[in-house]
């Protein structure tokens, strides 16, 4: 099957035309068209079939949506029938959005960026946006790269392909980094930025924060932060101009 | 604010380059404001203003968890604007407070922005839905690149919003160094919250929390004893 490398350059835009009917589905048609270049040769009715499915309704996490399309492009080749085709990928969706977003949404991404903070307020300096980057698309390539392989040799046994793998493990680990890296980074920002101020400052944007804190615990979802945030600075500005 | 036409220029490509880095492509994390921040601070000329900024707006983009069809601010361009303040006001403890309502704002517009584009995604796919059914592919490629470009239009808009509210902030706004140290205050406060905030909602009551608190404390023991 040719095409691998030009559908795996295409999965980086696979959220290209996200919309709230069909999410990534155009993303995964324009993936797929490469690697089903060989269909159109080999079965014209087919290849059109298969590439009307391809751009049918798909969700999960971007960077996992190699696994699904490989395995329902192997399925296209494989005479494995339609429905069954358009099954699979519905049965992948929440898995691989769970999966993705617990490694990378909620693990990977939140544990080097917070490093990376944590690395600027040590005097690491803009070298460790550096190393933020290469290190993070490094493994978020190797990954889109390994997503892909699986699911083009795993075909319809995707779903256990994936339980097996060091995914379910690797996304458990992220969440406990993500944790770890943020706690650390916390206490270096509030020093990095507070130490040039005075003791009653300090205290008062200390108090703030926790503050914030309880209120979104109080708030719930009803909380957003840059509103609260918007909101206490347009007070204190009203607050400073009326006692000048 | 006066910077050079050729600043301006790259100040807005970049802002494009991270607007469709946060959906549509690549997603490297080119539109973290960490990373806006300081390349924008290195266009300025002034890295510790673009890292300052950039750190501040992570705090609040790290309590973002951009899961599904879920609503969330766009703080990439917003950044570009916030970096652009904070270079023009001489000293970040003066401008780092402005500069983070730049970011807010404008980081809200982009989350807004962003639904509109989705939406306008959806009219266009019905207006192609034959073609979608007829199984071609040249009308997947024309929709997905349209859509990409939309997004870049959107994120050029974006750019121009968040600079042009820097550069309108640092002409006409002219506050006393006490508020302008006020509101910087102010909006550590707020991001410390946001960062503590979305850790605790992320962490639950497992190994997660556990290991988000013997960091914090640890940290906080070192930075005490130090």
């Amino acid at each position: 099957m040719k095409g691998r490398r030009a559908a795996l350059r295409r999965l980086y835009a696979v959220q290209g035309a996200w919309n709230y009917e069909r999410m990534l589905g155009i993303g995964m048609g324009h993936a797929a068209e490469p690697l089903l270049d060989d269909l159109g040769r080999s079965d014209p009715e087919r290849h059109r079939e298969a590439v009307v499915r391809s751009a049918e309704f798909f969700n999960s996490h971007p960077y996992l949506a190699g696994l699904a399309l490989g395995a329902a492009v192997r399925g296209e080749y494989d005479r494995v029938p339609g429905a069954q085709i358009s099954r699979l990928r519905t049965a992948l969706c929440s898995p691989l959005g769970a999966l993705g977003d617990q490694l990378f949404w909620a693990g990977a991404v939140p544990a080097t960026v917070a490093a990376a903070v944590a690395a600027v307020t040590l005097g690491a300096g803009p070298w460790s946006v550096v190393v933020l980057l290469i290190a993070f698309n490094l493994f978020r390539a190797w990954v889109a790269a390994w997503a892909l392989r699986t699911g083009l040799e795993s075909g319809t046994a995707v779903g256990a392909a994936i339980r097996q793998s060091w995914l379910p493990r690797a996304a458990h680990l992220a969440g406990i980094g993500a944790g770890l890296a943020i706690g650390i980074a916390v206490p270096l920002v509030a020093d990095w930025f507070l130490s040039p101020f005075q003791r009653g400052g300090i205290i008062g944007a200390l108090a703030l924060a926790a503050g914030g804190v309880i209120t979104a615990r109080l708030a719930g979802p009803m909380y957003a932060a840059p509103r609260f945030a918007l909101c206490a600075l347009a007070a204190a500005l009203v607050f400073r101009l009326v006692i000048r | 604010m006066s910077l050079e036409p050729g600043t301006w220029l790259l100040l807005l490509l970049w802002g494009v380059v991270v607007g469709v880095d946060l959906v549509s492509v690549p997603q490297a994390l080119l539109a973290r404001p960490i990373v806006v921040g300081s390349v924008s601070g290195l266009i300025l000329g002034d890295i510790e203003a673009g890292l300052r900024v950039g750190v501040l707006l992570e705090l609040f983009a790290l309590d973002v968890l951009p899961v599904g069809a879920s609503w969330y601010p766009d703080y990439g361009p917003a950044t570009v604007g916030a970096a652009a303040y904070a270079s023009a006001v001489p000293g970040w403890e003066a401008s780092l407070g402005v500069a983070c309502a730049i970011g807010l704002a404008v980081g809200l517009a982009g989350g807004a922005s962003l639904q509109w584009l989705r939406h306008r995604v959806a009219r266009d796919l019905h207006a192609h839905g034959d073609e979608l059914a007829a199984g071609r592919s040249a009308a997947i490629r024309a929709l997905q690149y349209r859509s990409i470009s939309r997004d870049a239009l959107r994120s050029a808009a974006l750019t121009l919003l968040a600079l042009g509210l820097a550069a309108a902030a640092a002409q006409w706004l002219s506050l006393d160094p006490r508020t302008e140290n006020t509101l910087t205050l102010v909006a550590i406060g707020c991001g410390l919250a946001a960062v503590i905030g979305g850790a605790l909602r992320s962490a639950g009551r497992g190994a997660r929390m556990r290991w988000f608190v013997a960091g914090a404390a640890g940290t906080a023991l070192l930075l005490g004893v130090a």
